[in-house]
C-alpha cells in the first residue's frame, strides 16, 4: 500500500474533512493565507485554471484529475496511485510540496506555520461540496483584479499579496538559478582543470587565429606592440633590472591562459571564440613560449593537465608581515633623527604634470 | 525671461593662467603672487574686487530649472581626473587619478573618484542585470537589483586604493603631483548589503574555502577571495555617497572588500561562485603578484598597508602666499584599521611633529590631517608618516626597497617627500 493510500484510508476512518461551520474563524484567516496561493490558483465562482489548477471542489478530488489542466507527470502518477486531497494529504503537501510529491511543478516552497495550513485548508473547504456556503462566497478570487492605473502607462503590477514567496534562505529573496543559466555564466577554469569545456585545438589552428585576432596588439611572436602585454619570451629575466613577465617566464598556470582568452579576448570582442578556438589559441601561446614544440600538438580538455608552466613553483603566499618595517609597537624617532641634515638624492624625472607625448614613458608601468 | 548672467571672461582667463603658472611650476607668476597677500592688491590702492559692482551682485543668476543635476562652478573646471598616457597601452584598459590636492575632508566626490577598468566602462541596464550565486551552496540563486535592495542595508565609509598606487615611484621620484603619485585612491560612503547576507541566503556549504567574484564587463574581471573575508566585512554596494554608483565605479552594483586592494572590488558584479580552491585568474597571477629580488613572487598580497601623503602643498598646489601662517594638510589610511596618529616633518624626517586629525576616524577609511605652522620662507622637505591602530608605522621608501627590491610594482606605501622651494613651488624628491 502506498503512503498516499494510507493517508486516504485514515481520512475515511476518522471522517476528518473540514466543514465550513466548524471552522468559520479559521476559514477567514485562511482567506488571507490564500493570497500567497492566488497568483497561481483561483477558487470560487467561475474560477479557472491559471498557472496552477482551479481549486473548487478540491476536498475529495483525486490528485491530478482535472481534465483541462496539464499536470506534472508526478502529480498525475500519484493520482493514479490513489492520492485524494483531504485535510491530511493537503497538510502534508502544503508543508513541503516537493518533499511530498517529488516532481510537482508547483514552485511554492510550502507554508511555514501549522495554523496557516489548517486555515487555508479550512478556507478551501468552503469551496468544496461539503460546504453549503460555497456559492455565496465572494468572487474576487476567481480572476485577478483589474486594478492597473490606466493613466500610469505601466503594466499592471498585480496585487502585492499575490507575490510568490520562495522558501529558501532567511529573507526568501531571489530565485533558484536554472542549470542553463549557471552554464551560461560559470565559465571559469581552475589550474586543476575544473571548468574546462569539452574541446580541442592544435598549435597550427591557433596560429591562424592568433595572427588574425591577437598579433595586432601582442605582436606576431608575442613580443607585444607598444605597451600591450608581452606574451612570450623573457626567460631568466625575473631577477634582471627590467624583468619581462610573460606566460613562459612568469605565469604559474596554463589554465589562466585559457580562462582569460575565453572570458576577455580578443580585446574589444570578448566571448567570440569557440571552445575549440580557445584551445587552439592557448596551444599556440604555449608554442610561442616553447612549452610545447610541435606544431601538430593538440590541446584538449583531456591533454590539458599535462601542461605545466616552468615558473609555477616560484609563487608563495604573502609574507609582508615578516618584513622588519612591519614590526609592531616600535615608537618611531621623533627628534634629531639621522646623523646629518636631509639632502635630495633623487628628483622627479617627469617635470610636466600633464604628461604629453613621452613615448618612452617612465619606469614601472602598471598594466 | 530673467537676465542671463554675463560671464566675466577676464576673470576666467586670468584665473586660468594663474593656475597654469602654478601647475607648470614655471616660477614667474607663482613667485610674484607669493610675495603679497593677494595678487591684485597693491598697497594703498582700493581693491576693485570690493569697489567694483560685480555682475553677480547686480544681475539675477540662473533659475532652479537651469541645472537639474548640478555641476561644480566653472571656476573649478581644472579639478578633474587626469591620466598618464604612457602608463598603459590604451585608455580603454587604463587608469586615471583622483585630484587629491583639490579636495579636503575625507569624502571623494563621485565624479572625481579615480577609474581603473580593463575593457572600458560597461554600460549596464539595471533591469537586465542579475547577480548569481553558484558553486558550493545549498541553492544556487539569482537576484535582480530589486531583490538586492530588499535585504538589510548598511552604510560604510571605506577607502579603495589600487595596489599599484605609487607603483611608478619604486625606482625613485618620478611624477610631479600627488594626483599622480597617490591618486589611485578614493574614499566613499557605500550603501549596500553584506556579502555574508547574500551568501547565507544561498547557504554556504562547509567545504567552502574561496569565493570568486566576477564582473559583467567585457574583461570578465574575476578575483578569488578567501571565504573568511567574504563572510566578514565585504559589502555588495549599489550606492556611493548617497546616489547610484557611477557607471565607471560599477553601476549598478559592485563589491567592496574593505582594506584590500582595489582590483578585488569587482565592478558590475554579476556572479559569486563559492569553491574550495582559488581560481588563479589573470589578475591574481600575471598581475597583482609582487616580484621579489630573488625572482620569486608573492601572491595573494591583498591588504593595503598604512600610508599617508601631504596633499597641500604639493607640486600641483604650490604655496603662493609667501611666508607666515601656513596650513599643511593631507590624507592617511590603512587597510589594517583606523589611523591612530600622523606625524609631519618639515626637514626631511629629522624632526617630527604630530599632526591634528580632523573629521571622522573610521576603520579602513581615509583620515584628514592638518599641521599648521609659521613658515619662515626657507626651503622645506615635507614628509608625513602615519601609524595605524595595529601599531604599523608607514615605512620609508628605502626600507621597502631593502625588503622588496624595485620590481614589485604593487603595495608601495613609503613616505613621500615634497621639496618646497623658497618661492613656494613643490617638487617630488627623495632625500637621504
Amino acid at each position: 500500500m502506498s503512503k498516499f493510500l494510507k493517508l486516504t484510508a485514515s481520512v475515511i476512518l476518522f471522517g476528518a474533512i473540514a466543514t465550513t461551520g466548524a471552522n468559520a474563524q479559521d476559514a477567514d484567516a485562511g482567506k488571507k493565507v490564500f493570497r500567497k496561493c492566488a497568483a497561481c490558483h483561483a477558487v470560487g465562482k467561475g474560477a479557472k485554471n491559471k498557472v496552477g489548477p482551479e481549486l473548487n471542489e478540491l476536498i475529495g478530488r483525486v490528485a491530478g484529475s482535472l481534465e483541462d489542466y496539464k499536470y506534472s507527470k508526478a502529480m498525475t502518477a500519484v493520482g493514479e496511485e490513489g492520492l485524494v486531497w483531504n485535510n491530511d494529504t493537503l497538510t502534508e503537501y502544503l508543508t513541503k510540496p516537493r518533499g511530498f510529491i517529488k516532481g510537482t511543478k508547483m514552485a511554492f516552497g510550502g507554508l511555514k506555520k501549522d495554523a496557516e495550513i489548517e486555515n487555508v485548508i479550512a478556507y478551501l473547504a468552503t469551496y468544496s461540496a461539503s460546504a453549503e456556503q460555497a456559492a455565496a462566497e465572494p468572487e474576487e478570487m476567481a480572476e485577478p483584479a483589474e486594478t492597473a492605473d490606466a493613466t500610469s502607462g505601466q503594466a499592471p503590477a498585480g496585487l502585492a499579496a499575490d507575490a510568490v514567496i520562495p522558501d529558501h534562505g532567511n529573507y526568501h529573496l531571489g530565485r533558484v538559478a536554472l542549470p542553463e543559466e549557471i552554464t551560461a555564466w560559470d565559465i571559469d577554469v581552475r589550474p586543476d582543470g575544473a571548468g574546462l569545456p569539452v574541446g580541442k585545438g592544435t598549435v597550427a589552428d591557433g596560429g591562424v587565429i592568433y595572427d588574425e585576432s591577437c598579433a595586432v596588439c601582442h605582436g606576431v611572436f608575442g613580443e607585444g606592440e607598444g605597451r600591450w602585454p608581452v606574451l612570450s619570451g623573457g626567460f631568466d629575466t625575473l631577477t634582471a633590472d627590467r624583468p619581462e613577465k610573460t606566460i613562459g617566464s612568469y605565469w604559474p598556470f596554463a589554465s589562466t591562459i585559457f580562462d582569460y582568452v575565453n572570458r576577455a579576448m580578443p580585446f574589444g570582442n570578448a566571448r567570440s571564440l569557440s571552445a575549440d578556438e580557445t584551445y587552439a589559441v592557448t596551444a599556440y601561446l604555449l608554442y610561442l613560449n616553447d612549452i610545447v614544440t610541435d606544431e601538430s600538438f593538440e590541446l584538449s580538455n583531456e591533454t590539458f593537465s599535462d601542461i605545466k608552466l616552468p615558473n609555477e613553483e616560484n609563487f608563495y603566499p604573502d609574507d609582508r608581515l615578516e618584513e622588519p618595517n612591519f614590526a609592531k609597537g616600535t615608537e618611531p624617532c621623533m627628534q634629531n633623527c639621522g646623523d646629518r641634515p636631509a639632502e635630495i638624492v633623487m628628483r622627479a624625472r617627469v617635470l610636466d604634470v600633464t604628461p604629453d607625448n613621452d613615448e618612452e614613458g617612465g619606469a614601472g608601468g602598471i598594466d | 525671461m530673467s537676465q542671463q548672467p554675463t560671464k566675466d571672461k577676464r576673470f576666467v582667463s586670468s584665473r586660468r593662467s594663474f593656475l597654469q603658472g602654478g601647475l607648470t611650476a614655471a616660477g614667474g607668476a607663482a613667485a610674484a603672487a607669493a610675495l603679497g597677500t593677494g595678487a591684485a592688491f597693491a598697497a594703498g590702492t582700493p581693491d576693485p574686487a570690493i569697489t567694483d559692482i560685480k555682475d553677480w551682485n547686480q544681475y539675477s543668476g540662473a533659475g532652479v530649472d537651469a541645472a537639474p543635476y548640478g555641476m561644480p562652478s566653472p571656476f573649478e573646471s581644472h579639478v578633474v581626473r587626469r591620466d598618464v598616457p604612457w602608463l598603459t597601452a590604451d585608455p580603454v584598459s587604463s587608469i586615471n587619478f583622483t585630484p587629491l590636492h583639490e579636495l579636503d575632508g575625507i569624502i571623494t566626490p563621485n565624479g572625481l573618484c579615480f577609474e581603473r577598468h580593463h575593457s572600458g566602462v560597461a554600460e549596464v541596464d539595471p533591469a537586465e542585470h542579475r547577480l548569481m550565486i553558484n558553486g558550493l551552496v545549498d541553492k544556487p540563486l539569482v537576484f535582480t537589483m530589486q531583490d538586492l535592495m530588499r535585504f538589510p542595508r548598511e552604510n560604510k565609509v571605506y577607502f579603495l586604493e589600487c595596489a599599484a598606487n605609487s607603483g611608478m615611484e619604486w625606482r625613485g621620484a618620478q611624477l610631479n603631483g600627488c594626483q599622480f603619485t597617490h591618486g589611485m585612491i578614493h574614499n566613499v560612503m557605500y550603501t549596500g548589503v553584506r556579502l555574508r547576507t547574500l551568501l547565507e541566503e544561498a547557504g554556504v556549504k562547509p567545504s567552502a574555502k574561496w569565493l570568486l567574484a566576477e564582473g559583467a564587463d567585457a574583461s570578465g574581471m574575476g578575483r578569488s577571495i578567501p571565504i573568511e573575508k567574504a563572510l566578514d566585512d565585504c559589502l555588495v554596494a549599489f550606492k556611493m555617497n548617497g546616489e547610484a554608483l557611477r557607471p565607471e565605479q560599477g553601476y549598478p552594483v559592485r563589491l567592496c572588500v574593505p582594506g584590500w586592494e582595489g582590483n578585488m572590488w569587482v565592478k558590475w558584479l554579476r556572479r559569486l561562485e563559492v569553491g574550495d580552491k582559488p581560481w588563479h585568474l589573470r589578475e591574481e597571477t600575471s598581475k597583482y603578484t609582487d616580484l621579489m629580488p630573488d625572482g620569486r613572487a608573492r601572491r595573494f598580497t591583498w591588504a593595503m598597508d598604512v600610508k599617508s601623503v601631504i596633499t597641500n602643498p604639493s607640486p600641483q598646489a604650490p604655496i603662493t602666499h609667501g611666508r607666515g601662517h601656513t596650513v599643511i594638510t593631507g590624507v592617511a589610511w590603512s587597510g589594517h584599521g583606523a589611523i591612530k596618529r600622523v606625524d609631519v616633518s618639515i626637514d626631511g624626517g629629522r624632526n617630527w611633529q604630530t599632526a591634528r586629525i580632523d573629521g571622522p576616524s573610521l576603520s579602513r577609511s581615509m583620515h584628514r590631517f592638518y599641521y599648521e605652522f609659521d613658515w619662515n620662507g626657507s626651503p622645506l622637505y615635507l614628509q608625513s608618516r602615519a601609524i595605524d591602530e595595529q601599531g604599523y608605522v608607514q615605512p620609508t621608501k628605502n626600507a621597502l626597497r631593502a625588503a622588496r627590491g624595485e620590481n614589485s610594482i604593487y603595495h608601495n606605501n613609503g613616505i613621500q617627500t615634497w621639496y618646497i622651494k623658497a618661492n613656494g613651488e613643490a617638487e617630488n624628491v627623495e632625500v637621504s
